[in-house]
């Protein structure tokens, strides 16, 4: 273990040498509001939202497909392509497009639920809707399955478009992640008890990638003007989830590390440079713990249980039992930051938001000392976003020129439960981009608004970087496409188990963990 | 400079007992924090010198460990990745460079920049754990040794309630803070109310911008006068009445910055109050009048918090009386109406209904006082006038109850008597709406909705 000479510089009398105030490099920022949602958002029914996703993605994966398989032949026979699911025939090699569906037996289901309601305790909340092989191997039991002896025990996997359904079977889907809501075209042909065998999937894979700094200049491009603005190094930026600010627990010295190491307080000069080159904080969701409007079902049954006011159950809003301490704690320290950083906020499934996707920005209420950095909400566009920008979740925006796309981890959280077998959230990321959907699960067992005309969460525009918050460790790949497009994708921790910041290198796209901690004596 | 920081050290730490950490040094000094760290160095050198264990510090090291990341793709389950990457994938570039990764990384484990905060007796300890160590410094200093470490979020939530007044933009800059030359920030939200009145002037024509844009209709006339004594006469009325006296001298230095903040801001409020006339109004009031009073804490006001920001929109800058009070009174009969839609509300519109109620009141009774002080310059009379004021107070059961009590405030007019028919009327709207308000508050307490309901 090796000291190194800056080690002494902070360890002896003050000296007269001057001290240099630090400048923080610029950040480039321009957010898209591809989730921001105008009002009436309920008006319509859920299911068309499937319908609009598979004519969106429709005629990229028959593009790739027909491509993939113009020469598919097995024996004698050429695959051939069907319009519609329903179209194939028995014995007749052919390909086709549509929506997977799932069929889970531990997926929540509302009729069920109806059902037990009155004579059944709440079931314990699932890891995953399918218990795997692995499961029912512990117990001794095997038993026969349609879909596929690994992984899924009890599911059906179908096919699904305007049509109809068509179920699907094959040992090629074990090998494959597949969830509710992705689009696939699928080569095979129909067995004789009317399942469709499954010999080759395509998906429609990674979209375009826009060209750095194409956000800020592409008008300008097309319009044919000449793009010679300079533009300085770039910075980094730092990238923290789950600050997990209760005001109650008194562990919250690590948020006090991160601040001042932001700040450029904290540590020797060598490390404050490093912190001034910071250019802009993200945090993706997950700030206030437990804050979320809705309930937990073990809080409800706690208001259940215990009598309160002679058993009578309380409607409405009890205002008497709010507690402003986080919204406080969390309003002070990024007030303390904002002075001198930029922050991104996104709202995590635990913020006081709406919870169903796509989140709104947390108001501006919640945070009075914040709010003189925000843009206020009658300002005009042209003035560009706030200081501190509160945002939606997921979350589209351009920094420095590089596309960011991130969430607050509700979709990869629900796609890892319908994967008995898999603990890789970065294949699930990678899975999710090359499906080109931000939330597949959604609305089957993901909250979100039904939507007509376009389904919001279809990735048009390849990302850069695709940035997850709120997972349970902090891992980096880079997903290539098939015409060049290079995402690096993040996965984040939470900040208040693993005391974790990312900081990415905004020239370089790579990024570096710089952790907090508290000695522990123990 | 060098005996400063031993002194307020000792006093700090020996004999206050209190934590200090660098960052409050270097706020109470006003000096670099790295200065500020030197200078906790040298202290607790000196001191552990003279009598040692005396002073107990912690340390901040910075440095790099070693962690071992598991792999993202391990070695078991590599026939499965390939699996889903032949499924996943339409271009054979990906499965051989994920592929390729898994022996680079089980081979080396990734080097972890980490900012460790460790007690003095553990440091050894610590700095083993560490690959390389780039920095070190004391974080902070106490006289006994610590026992919760957490207790260090202390220093900095004192830091924060104790310079709270200090405009980061400006003054941030002595402690190290990294500046930003690009940050942006309103200055009509409250803030510390600057030192000098130049960003005053920078507002004013911000202002000046809102008010054409705002409503049309009580909003007229904009001679600058007399608005700027009434509003600290307005502005104490948000304030118990006791501490309001004390309050004159620093108000009336501050008019200039705060008349436009809160012009700016109580335009949006009166705008918003006027168009919507249900109970709603009371949010965005309750919303921003927790920023009001949260900016004039910086005045020491106390942080019970009843004033309406109603009433400063009343205040505007360049309206005369007569516009005023015109648009008290439409203002009054609103609130009148919220008032019977919401109790909670009550407390914070009876006061500004007594508030413009008072202010209309002074001149008629500024003659029954003895110790009232009226004088006449220019046509405009100015003084101190004794007043009643309304106080609204939660108390241990969840009641609201008003109380009347008298208040010493100060006053200018630019007209020799405003009109004294206003006053009755105010008056009278006071009682039946204070004890309506008083009556719902109680109501609750009393009677549940759900006791029509039965037993369930």
């Amino acid at each position: 273990m090796a000291i190194s000479d800056g080690d002494s510089e902070l360890l002896q009398a003050p000296s007269d040498d001057k001290n240099e105030i630090l400048n923080r490099t610029a950040s480039t920022y321009t957010p898209l509001d591809s989730y921001a949602l105008q009002k009436g958002q309920y008006s319509h029914q859920y299911a068309s939202l499937y319908f609009v996703r598979l004519a969106q993605l429709k005629p990229a994966v028959e593009a790739i497909a027909s491509e993939a398989w113009a020469n598919f032949t097995i024996g004698s026979e050429t695959a051939t392509r069907k319009d519609r699911v329903l179209d194939v025939r028995q014995g007749e090699l052919c390909w086709v497009a549509g929506t997977v569906y799932m069929e889970m037996p531990l997926k929540p289901n509302v009729l069920e639920d109806i059902g037990k309601e009155h004579w059944i305790a709440a079931p314990p909340s699932r890891h995953k809707y399918d218990e795997g092989t692995n499961a029912l191997a512990e117990n001794g039991e095997r038993g026969a399955h349609a879909g596929g002896q690994k992984g899924l025990v009890g599911t059906q996997i179908m096919l699904e478009d305007e049509s109809g359904r068509l179920r699907l079977t094959g040992d090629y889907l074990n090998g494959g992640l597949l969830v509710t809501g992705a689009i696939v075209a699928v080569v095979g042909t129909e067995n004789s008890d009317g399942d469709f065998e499954v010999l080759d999937l395509r998906v429609p894979d990674l979209p375009r990638q826009p060209q750095r700094w194409e956000t800020e200049d592409g008008d300008a491009a097309l319009a044919g003007k000449r793009t010679t603005k300079k533009r300085g190094k770039a910075g980094k930026v730092a990238i923290v989830s789950g600050l997990g600010i209760s005001g109650v627990e008194g562990d919250t010295l690590a948020l006090d590390l991160l601040m001042e190491y932001l700040l450029g307080e904290s540590t020797d000069s060598a490390s404050q440079d490093q912190a001034a080159d910071i250019s802009r904080l993200i945090i993706a969701g997950n700030s206030l713990a437990n804050a979320s409007p809705i309930p937990s079902r073990s809080e409800l049954a706690a208001a259940h249980s215990t009598t309160k006011k002679g058993g009578r159950k309380t409607y409405g809003y009890d205002s008497s039992a709010y507690n402003s301490a986080p919204t406080d704690r969390l309003d002070q320290w990024l007030a303390q930051l904002l002075p001198s950083i930029p922050i991104t906020l996104l709202p995590g499934d635990q913020d006081p938001t709406s919870t169903a996707l796509p989140q709104q920005p947390i108001h501006a209420a919640m945070f009075p000392h914040s709010r003189a950095y925000m843009s206020p909400p009658s300002a005009p566009e042209a003035e560009g976003p706030g200081w501190f920008h509160t945002t939606t979740n997921p979350s589209e925006f351009s920094v420095d020129g590089w596309r960011f796309h991130g969430t607050g981890g509700q979709p990869v959280d629900d796609v890892y439960k319908y994967l008995p077998d898999c603990e890789e959230r970065l294949e699930m990321m990678e899975a999710m981009l090359r499906w080109r959907l931000m939330a597949p699960t959604a609305p089957d067992t993901l909250w979100c608004r039904p939507v007509e005309g376009e389904d919001g969460f279809v990735l048009k525009e390849c990302p850069h970087v695709y940035f997850v918050g709120n997972q349970p460790k902090f891992e980096t790949n880079v997903v290539e496409g098939p015409v060049g497009q290079e995402v690096r994708i993040i996965s984040v921790p939470a900040f208040k188990e693993s005391g974790e910041v990312i900081v990415l290198d905004l020239e370089t796209l790579v990024p570096e963990v710089v952790k907090f901690e508290v000695f522990d004596e123990g | 400079m060098a005996q400063d920081y031993t002194e307020w050290l000792a006093i700090n730490v020996l004999n206050d007992q209190q934590l200090v950490n660098y960052r409050s040094l270097s706020r109470a000094l006003k000096v670099h924090s790295n200065l500020a760290k030197q200078m906790l160095f040298d202290f607790h050198r000196k001191q552990n010198a003279k009598k040692p264990g005396t002073v107990h510090a912690t340390y901040l090291i910075t440095g790099t460990k070693r962690k071992a990341i598991p792999t993202p793709i391990t070695n078991d389950t590599q026939s499965q990745e390939d699996g889903e990457d032949a499924v996943m994938q339409s271009s054979p570039v990906l499965p051989s460079s994920s592929a390729a990764k898994p022996e680079e990384e089980d081979a080396k484990s990734t080097l972890v920049q980490t900012v460790m905060l460790v007690k003095e007796e553990h440091l050894e300890k610590a700095q083993v754990t560490f690959e390389s160590i780039t920095g070190m410094h004391i974080y902070s200093l106490q006289a006994n040794g610590l026992g919760d470490i957490q207790a260090l979020t202390e220093c900095n939530r004192k830091i924060a309630v104790d310079y709270a007044s200090e405009d980061p933009l400006e003054i941030w800059k002595q402690y190290g803070t990294i500046q930003n030359p690009n940050v942006k920030r309103r200055t009509q939200r409250r803030q510390p109310p600057p030192p000098t009145l130049a960003p005053a002037k920078d507002a004013a024509p911000k202002a000046k911008l809102v008010s054409t844009t705002s409503k049309p209709a009580a909003l007229k006339k904009e001679g600058s006068k007399d608005s700027q004594d009434s509003k600290p006469a307005s502005k104490p009325t948000s304030a118990k009445a006791t501490p309001e006296p004390s309050k004159k001298p620093p108000m009336n230095k501050r008019q200039g910055s705060d008349i436009f903040k809160s012009f700016a801001k109580g335009k949006t409020k009166a705008q918003a109050a006027q168009e919507s006339q249900e109970s709603a109004v009371s949010t965005p009031k309750a919303a921003l009048e927790d920023e009001q009073m949260g900016g004039f804490s910086d005045e020491d006001e106390t942080d019970e918090v009843e004033a309406a920001v109603v009433e400063d929109s009343t205040v505007v800058n360049g309206k005369s009386k007569k516009d005023r009070e015109a648009e008290l009174q439409a203002m009054m009969e609103q609130e009148d109406e919220v008032m019977e839609d919401a109790a909670g509300n009550s407390p914070e519109i009876a006061e500004p209904d007594a508030d413009e109620g008072a202010i209309d009141k002074p001149d008629s009774q500024a003659a029954d006082e003895p110790n009232e002080t009226v004088q006449v310059e220019n046509g405009r009379r100015r003084g101190r006038r004794r007043v009643m004021r309304k106080k609204t107070v939660k108390d241990e059961d969840g009641y609201l109850v008003t109380k009347e009590e008298a208040a010493w405030e100060s006053f200018s007019e630019d007209e020799p008597a405003p009109k004294k028919i206003k006053v009755p009327p105010t008056t009278s709207m006071n009682k039946p709406a204070a004890a309506a308000a008083g009556k719902k508050s109680a109501k609750p307490g009393q009677g549940n909705i759900m006791s029509f309901f039965g037993k369930k």
